[in-house]
């Protein structure tokens, strides 16, 4: 449950911040495929209705010595937590975690003396965890017994596998967005304007390339990539890689850009801390290939992305880059599930890859290795557009079958 | 603006408009001129009613009889927009129907959503002066009430003068056409002397989430919004009122709306925008009184009481990324709306007028209504109570040629008693997880007066 789980634990506040759901939790995922054959006929009313009948509960109360969950043996499918804490000080949260302790499927933080919360997520059969930092024993088992609920993305190895690895791949990017949006703040700190543009879009195609990941918390999304008509026209809000480029190329001035920069910094390094304990699926990878191009098609070809700075190509291409990525994790699987699409998505890639090829430049514009954008015209922004959107097409298509 | 002076009866149409018993509870014979008052409007008794008082199903039988007769007497006849068709045709469908331009409330608010829209915003030409935007708006009542009426613009004799009305409607029926104006804050700044009649309310709506505001598609110093169920007969109406204007103001953007996406009444299906998910299901409808008084005509609370019993106007035009849109996988549309797509039902259960459960969890521990779903952020419930009246229309302006995707989506129009409404719903649905998919680009608040009774007209109205 990772991805919604966290987002259930920062408590209301930060889901009222968040922009988009879609990234299901992974272990929820499970349940959520399930109903996909209950929309597709149209009876939809029944996901509603179908439910919290079978919910079990598990209670947790936070005390000095630990964190107990009552029961400590449930069946699979729903579970709620409920954590209270009557009078541990020392102890103020409690996470649920796999059995090896390496990722946090659930939690409820913050919670001092008198307050209660609580999270809740679809378990499959197994041993988990249950942490209380700070307490005398910190690490509770709960065991899960029954069966799993139906054939899972979990027991195919490939799917798995690709699950895993892209994990991985939005770790290492968001790992080198720190470095070098950290090398772009020392050109700005050291009042270098000439450097700071040839490391800005250095910096951005690490966050272009793992977009729809970081769009979960959308609070970060908008601190860190937020123009500034989206998602609140209010200038106070208008901060990170937007803000420093309209000071930078619209305003000719690094004044204030230093301290946003480090702002900056700062989010990217809560977005790391989130993902690193993030949890993917199958289908939200589909899906978030297909984000990807969407946002190439959308953002980067109307050139509205880097109005300022014109470095749309190389963003545009981190898209790209982000959205192969995903297919290329997930070719071993569909090789076999449905080799027409993955060849028709290479081929329509390659015509993106063609395209693109026209603008490469040596070093290029601001050392992007492509030209400037502003002097892609209208008739050859069409043609992108248009081979962007084929792509797009083809990859929208994956949704099912890694979720059939 | 010679309209003004042009004697209603020498009008072609006048004569079988007064002697038509189409006009159902119109006494025969009763020939006024139709300078005043069509015999249509100034019969009818539900014409000085709020539409919002009215039953829709006897209304409807009144005026599909009505429509029978009067293609009966009009047939072979050059009357108005009316056309010989077969009575049968009219009997069965609303081409003939006409909706009362005088009563409470200007028509075009309460009324059904017609299925076309054509919208105009104008802005006063530099010099213009307060006896041109009295005169315009005297001649604009009149125009109105005319070809709300089935009726030209004008009649045309004189072979060597351009026609008066430019024709493209003759012979189309009236189909239900409503003409609404409003105004916008703009004029009432210093040009015609109208600050003192400015309603505190009325001003440009602060910065909203998620919109990109494009200066061609924004404000406006006046306002025609003309529905009807015959795409041409809208677009007539506001042509005309433009060309009335030249020399006084001019279009500042126009926009053409297809397909409406809000029911205004409870005895209409409720149609669905371009996302193809149902539009409009909680809208308010025009049966609940007490809910209009409530949250659309403005009552006794502003401090302008020229305006009482009219509406705030707002328009947006949101574009909507239709080929991302269509891109996302069933499951997860229905989860950004809140909504089943086919049914319209709500993700907590029930078919589509079930109330939504906020409150339910899915097995899987999740709201069944996601936390960002739209309904869920533009929900009265989730915003202090707060409603609108929506009627908005599916627009399309074409491909943008740069990218070859569709220009398109929802050219929303709602009306409320105070702008600020809006800026609430909006605010809240900063959240929303539509905003992936829409954009807006165009924005307007108009304050739409109250309706007009025969002899009153909205210039001398507003310079009172």
């Amino acid at each position: 449950m990772h991805i919604d789980g966290l987002g259930e634990g920062r408590g209301a506040d930060s889901l009222g911040e968040r922009r988009r759901a879609r990234w299901l939790p992974a272990a929820a995922g499970v349940a959520a495929l399930a109903l996909l054959a209950s929309a597709c006929s149209s009876s939809h009313g029944s996901s509603g209705s179908a439910t919290s009948a079978h919910t079990a509960t598990v209670t947790i109360d936070l005390t000095p010595q630990g964190c107990a969950p009552k029961p400590a043996k449930i069946t699979a499918g729903a579970v709620q937590f409920n954590v209270s804490n009557t009078n541990a000080s020392a102890v103020s949260e409690a996470e649920l975690r796999t059995s090896n302790l390496a990722k946090i499927l659930g939690e409820q933080e913050n919670l001092t003396p008198g307050l209660s919360g609580g999270f809740s997520l679809d378990l499959q059969p197994g041993t988990y965890k249950i942490n209380c930092p700070g307490a005398s024993q910190q690490h509770w088992n709960l065991t899960v017994t029954g069966k799993a609920s139906g054939a899972t993305w979990q027991n195919n190895a490939q799917l798995a596998a690709a699950v895993s690895s892209y994990g991985s791949y939005v770790d290492q990017n968001t790992a080198s967005l720190i470095s070098h949006t950290q090398t772009f703040c020392q050109a700005i700190n050291a009042g270098n304007m000439a450097q700071a543009e040839v490391l800005y879009p250095k910096a951005r195609v690490y966050y272009e390339r793992i977009e729809p990941v970081a769009e979960v918390w959308g609070s970060l999304d908008t601190e860190i990539d937020g123009r500034w008509e989206n998602p609140v026209t209010v200038a106070s809000q208008f901060i990170g890689f937007h803000k420093i480029e309209q000071l930078i190329w619209a305003d000719n001035t690094l004044a204030g850009t230093p301290k946003l920069c480090s702002a900056l910094v700062g989010h990217e390094q809560q977005l790391l801390t989130l993902v690193r304990s993030a949890q993917y699926n199958p289908l939200e990878m589909a899906s978030g290939a297909t984000d990807l191009i969407n946002e190439a098609a959308t953002s980067k070809i109307s050139g509205e992305e880097e109005r300022y700075s014109n470095t749309d190509l190389p963003v545009f291409q981190a898209n790209v880059d982000g959205a192969m990525e995903i297919v290329s994790l997930l070719q071993p699987y569909l090789q076999h599930k449905d080799p027409s699409l993955l060849s028709q998505i290479r081929q329509r890639d390659a015509a993106v890859a063609t395209l693109l090829a026209k603008y490469k430049a040596s070093p290029g514009y601001d050392d992007t290795g492509y030209v400037e954008y502003s002097t892609v015209l209208g008739p050859q922004r069409r043609q992108l557009s248009t081979a962007v959107n084929a792509l797009a097409e083809s990859l929208s298509k994956l949704s099912l079958q890694v979720s059939s | 603006m010679h309209e003004t002076e042009r004697p209603g009866p020498t009008e072609r149409a006048a004569p079988a408009e007064r002697t038509a018993p189409a006009e159902g509870a119109a006494p025969a014979g009763h020939a006024a001129p139709a300078e005043h008052a069509a015999p249509a409007e100034r019969a009818a008794p539900a014409g000085h009613a709020a539409p919002a008082e009215r039953a829709g199903p006897s209304r409807r039988r009144l005026l599909a009889g009505a429509g029978a007769a009067g293609a009966g007497v009009l047939a072979g006849g050059l009357a108005g927009y009316f056309t010989g068709q077969g009575s049968e045709a009219a009997a069965t469908d609303a081409s003939d129907q006409k909706i009362p331009f005088y009563g409470t409330h200007q028509a075009g608010i309460a009324t059904p959503a017609q299925d076309r829209l054509a919208f105009g915003s104008l802005n006063a030409v530099t010099g213009a002066t307060a006896a041109d935007i009295r005169d315009l708006l005297h001649a604009w009542t009149k125009a109105a009430a005319h070809m709300t009426a089935g009726r030209l613009v004008g009649q045309d004799t004189q072979p060597y003068a351009p026609p008066v009305d430019t024709g493209e409607a003759v012979g189309s029926p009236v189909s239900r056409l409503t003409i609404t104006i409003g105004y916008g804050p703009s004029l009432f700044d210093h040009r015609f002397g109208l600050a003192g009649r400015k309603p505190s309310a009325l001003a440009q709506l602060p910065p909203l989430p998620n919109e990109n505001l494009d200066p061609d598609y924004t404000g406006g110093d006046l306002c025609i919004q003309a529905c009807s169920d015959d795409p041409l007969v809208a677009f007539h109406a506001v042509r005309n009122m433009a060309r009335i204007g030249m020399g006084v103001v001019e279009h500042n953007w126009m926009e053409l709306g297809f397909g409406r996406t809000s029911t205004t009444t409870g005895s209409q299906p409720t149609p669905r925008n371009l996302l193809g998910f149902k539009d409009g299901t909680r809208n308010i409808k025009a049966e609940q009184a007490s809910l209009m008084n409530d949250y659309v005509w403005v009552g006794r609370e502003t401090d302008q009481p020229w305006l009482r019993g009219g509406s705030y106007l707002v328009a947006r035009k949101i574009r909507i990324f239709v080929e991302n849109w269509d891109r996302d996988y069933l499951q997860d549309q229905e989860n950004i709306i809140g909504r089943a797509k086919v049914s319209g039902a709500p993700l907590s259960g029930g078919k589509e007028f079930t109330t939504p459960d906020f409150a339910a969890v899915g097995s899987d521990g999740q709201p069944s209504i996601p936390a960002h779903a739209h309904i869920r952020l533009a929900s009265f419930e989730h915003n202090g109570g707060t409603r609108i009246l929506r009627r908005g229309y599916s627009f399309t302006d074409g491909i943008d040629p740069q990218a070859g995707t569709l220009l398109g989506g929802l050219f929303f129009i709602a009306f409320m008693k105070n702008p600020a409404q809006f800026v609430r719903l909006q605010q809240s649905l900063a959240a929303d997880a539509l905003n992936e998919y829409i954009h807006h680009t165009g924005s307007a608040v108009f304050a739409c007066p109250p309706g007009l009774h025969p002899g009153q007209d909205w210039g001398t109205s507003l310079f009172a």
